[in-house]
């Protein structure tokens, strides 16, 4: 009896706990699978998305082939050598980066120096730039640093005044310089100083001064045959400028590097090579071999061209994109000072008590209420700001690039205040301990470890404000234009702008076809941007 | 820095001139921090004063309980249809957002390991990254399509061959071209991170004892999980949900592009047609004025009107929110 007993009791509880451990594997998928949901969704979501861009079944077979041969296997080997060796991989995710970033820069640089005038661009970089200057060397030479710190910013305020009281005066006698002069100013001689001055730093004055002079020659030199050249293919000689000095000089700058520091990992700088290389040979070689290729609506005349509402092959978001750059770069100059003010005013400044610290409290209360306040109305805010009491025009730059600044503002302090928080609290007792002030304490201590953490979170703010829409609707910017802005004060465009004013376009090459293409060149943008912030953050964090 | 005598005076002068600096320093520091509370004092102030001039035109109570919004045509300043809007969209999006986003939250807190979680966790909010205005053309573009190739659906709520209306049959009619069930979907995906990453952060600050306590007492981790961690964690999920139903309650771009413009009243009872039609969320309708161009006088404001009575919802959302958060926090520390 009693054996009987136990044995349907043991029965039951073994069926019991099988029943409980089905009921949990059962649990613990769905809560996989709850997890994936989204993220799955929106992989087909953007699958769709990049289907109508690219068009892939418009390519033929040979097509296929072709890369398959000249790019994909290519790199599929060399990426499987390259695992292999740290360094190699050191070697080659820098190399990326720096390719990347070299060429991202050159084509910012050229593109909004294009569409504000190289000229102006000149002018102001001389006015804002020399006078600091002169206040470092003057600091250098005389050594009285006292007055250095603070008199830095305000040079620059004062010889931005300046330059535009004098603008109307210098404007025309710097018009009748070759365009490519302007650009070897404000670009080449900035990167040949600082390459100049990296140098001086590690090796010799001389050695400094040998590679700024082969910068600033090597610039000259491609810009003379860029006008030999140019006669032929119209390409303008200010592009090989910019291209040779923010492209190629950090390029070579950092391969040299590398193959002098680590001659092991060399190997790895040929990753961009292999993949640029393929790209290239397989252009080549399919218009050679006469291969049908894609028939894609993501295309070079999309990048370049601007907008057209009826022919979607000659439809492109050009003046959208350089629109996006210079407002959110712009916005990143309103933004980011205030921000990180704030958030060094509440994590270093903000005592715990008094009154003081009850201010301290609402702010951060007020912070995250703002965080939490939805786009339209800091539209509405901009609206009331810049239009009604600031009398701005309708839809500037200024305008456009402010309401995101406000926008983004909560998000860059709350992480800049994070970034700052986990700065660990000793650093600051041995920078007292060695008698700093508070304020070089910061400058010092603080500001440089805690620099990542605030790039990354400025970075995610910056792939937030570029997708931005609503509020650049409400503080009414053209949803349409056929120029990049010229100006603070000229009407602002972006890119998801164009993509509203065009989803009612029912074509199907527009519906499916073009707005799809420039979809994919925002969702581009927004993911590089994410990717370099989480590379940051995850780098900086297995540093600690 | 130098101690020599002589040159003591000058020291004490760098010393002033250092305690000085910082104090300039300190002071622009503080002024920037204080420029964060002029954005909302700008926002009160930006707000209020278009929106009284609004509301001292067309009557506040003819605005909160007018059941037409149709500025343009015959100047009728009901809010209740837009309100009715965004209540479907947000209704639509929490029941797709809440569930799964706290699921999320149990997954990568107690069952993922930190491995899958450092590469889940950037995933999911991308979500929340992907530019609305592309949620918003997915909406339109695929969802809604996808969607209708497998509607409509009738699901008869009697038996059949009883002769009831119509409207009681539980009938998912085939969708219009804009509609409130797409707009629902992408919203709802938009705030998945919301949900996901606030609540995760009040799962894990539950402290191992209690999770320790219930293994002790011979729970399976599906117990510990639902029946002691997340009762744990409530406060902080509920805040979770507030602040994802306020995000989605200011969402604009997506459900402008995917919900179209034509403001109506709720449908009842057959609830479901209210997903398969088009509606207008307040959001929406403020877009619309803006973009409508030579619009002027009263329907300029009272788009500050439509964007005062958004502010007051999520601020107070927001606040309560946080009040849920604060007060419920202390318990387990």
């Amino acid at each position: 009896m009693a054996t009987e007993d136990t044995t349907v009791g043991g029965l039951g509880e073994a069926s019991d706990l099988r029943l409980k451990r089905l009921k949990g594997v059962l649990f613990e998928v769905g809560l996989v699978a709850a997890t994936l949901v989204g993220i799955l969704s929106l992989v087909v979501l953007f699958g769709y998305i990049a289907f109508d861009a690219v068009r892939p079944l418009t390519a033929s077979t040979r097509w296929y082939l072709l890369y398959l041969g000249v790019l994909v296997a290519p790199t599929a080997a060399y990426t499987l050598y390259a695992r292999r060796e740290p360094a190699v991989r050191e070697a080659n995710a820098r190399a990326f980066a720096v390719v990347l970033g070299a060429l991202a820069a050159s084509a910012t640089v050229y593109v909004v120096a294009e569409s504000v005038s190289p000229y102006d661009v000149l002018i102001y970089a001389a006015f804002g730039g020399v006078p600091p200057l002169a206040v470092a060397a003057y600091a250098r030479v005389s050594g009285e640093n006292a007055y250095t710190g603070p008199m830095i910013p305000v040079s620059i305020l004062v010889g931005l005044a300046v330059g535009g009281l004098a603008y109307p005066v210098v404007r025309p006698s710097v018009g009748v310089l070759a365009a490519w002069i302007a650009y070897v100013g404000f670009v080449t001689v900035p990167v040949a100083a600082l390459l100049g001055a990296f140098v001086t730093d590690r090796r010799t004055l001389r050695d400094g001064a040998a590679a700024a002079a082969v910068v600033f020659g090597g610039a000259l030199a491609v810009a003379a045959g860029g006008i030999v050249t140019g006669v032929d293919t119209g390409v303008d000689p200010s592009l090989w400028v910019v291209l040779f000095s923010t492209g190629v000089v950090p390029v070579a700058s950092v391969a040299g590097w590398t193959i002098r520091r680590t001659p092991e990992g060399r190997v790895g700088l040929l990753g961009p090579v292999v993949v640029i290389g393929g790209v290239l040979l397989g252009a080549t070689l399919e218009r050679q071999l006469g291969v049908d290729g894609l028939d894609a609506y993501l295309t070079p005349t999309l990048l370049l061209q601007s907008w057209d509402g009826l022919n979607a092959s000659n439809a492109g978001v050009y003046p959208q994109v350089v629109g996006s750059i210079v407002v959110v770069g712009f916005m990143t100059v309103i933004a980011f000072p205030i921000g990180i003010g704030a958030a060094i005013y509440l994590e270093e400044y903000a005592p715990e008590s008094g009154w003081r610290g009850r201010l301290a409290s609402l702010l951060e209360v007020n912070i995250s209420n703002l965080a939490g306040v939805p786009s339209v109305v800091y539209g509405l805010l901009g609206l009331a700001l810049f239009r009604n009491a600031l009398g701005f025009g309708t839809g500037v730059v200024i305008a456009a690039s402010g309401t995101l600044g406000l926008l983004i503002l909560p998000i860059v302090v709350v992480s800049a205040q994070e970034a700052i928080r986990s700065v660990p609290d000793s650093l600051r007792q041995a920078s007292y301990g060695v008698g700093a002030s508070r304020w070089q304490t910061l400058r010092n201590v603080v500001l440089p470890d805690a620099v990542p953490g605030i790039l990354t979170g400025t970075i995610l703010a910056l792939a937030r404000a570029i997708g931005e829409t609503a509020p650049l609707v409400i503080v009414a910017v053209a949803t349409t234009t056929y120029s990049p802005p010229t100006g603070l004060f000229s009407s602002a465009t972006a890119l998801p702008l164009q993509i509203f004013a065009a989803h009612s376009n029912a074509r199907p090459s527009f519906r499916h076809g073009v707005v799809p293409a420039a979809g994919v060149v925002l969702l581009t943008l927004m993911l590089l941007m994410n990717a370099t912030a989480i590379v940051l953050r995850n780098r900086y964090q297995s540093e600690r | 820095m130098s101690t020599e005598p002589e040159r003591g005076g000058e020291t004490l002068q760098r010393h002033g001139f250092v305690v000085r600096k910082e104090r300039l320093y300190g002071r622009l520091i503080a002024l920037s921090a204080l420029l964060t509370i002029l954005v909302t004092v700008g926002i009160v102030l930006a707000l209020s004063g278009r929106a009284l001039t609004f509301w001292s035109e067309v009557s506040p109570i003819a605005f909160f309980t007018g059941t037409q919004w149709s500025p343009i045509i015959n100047g009728s300043y009901g809010v209740l249809p837009l309100v009715s809007g965004t209540l479907i969209v947000t209704v639509g999006s929490a029941v797709i957002a809440l569930p799964t986003g706290l699921a999320a939250a149990i997954y990568l807190s107690e069952y993922a390991s930190s491995r899958v979680r450092s590469f889940l966790k950037p995933a999911l909010e991308i979500l929340a990254g992907v530019p609305t205005v592309i949620y918003g053309y997915m909406a339109l573009v695929y969802i809604t399509p996808l969607i209708d190739a497998v509607l409509p659906i009738s699901v008869p709520l009697v038996p059949a061959g009883v002769p009831v209306l119509p409207e009681f049959a539980l009938v998912v009619p085939s969708l219009r071209t804009f509609n409130a069930l797409s707009a629902s979907i992408v919203v709802g995906i938009m705030i998945i991170p919301m949900v996901s990453s606030i609540s995760e952060d009040a799962l894990s600050a539950v402290p191992d004892s209690l999770r320790a306590a219930g293994y002790g007492l011979g729970s399976t981790k599906f117990d510990v999980s639902t029946r002691i961690v997340t009762p744990a964690a409530t406060s902080g999920i509920v805040a979770s949900y507030v602040l994802a139903l306020s995000r989605a309650i200011g969402e604009t771009m997506a459900v402008t592009m995917a919900m179209g413009m034509s403001p109506r009243m709720p449908r009842v009872p057959n609830v479901l047609r209210n997903l398969s039609e088009s509606g207008q969320t307040m959001t929406a309708a403020m877009v619309q004025i803006a973009g409508a161009d030579s619009l002027g006088g009263i329907t300029y404001e009272a788009m500050f009107a439509l964007g005062m009575t958004l502010f007051v919802i999520t601020l107070t959302m927001n606040v309560l929110a946080e009040l849920v958060r604060r007060r419920f926090r202390e318990a387990y520390e």
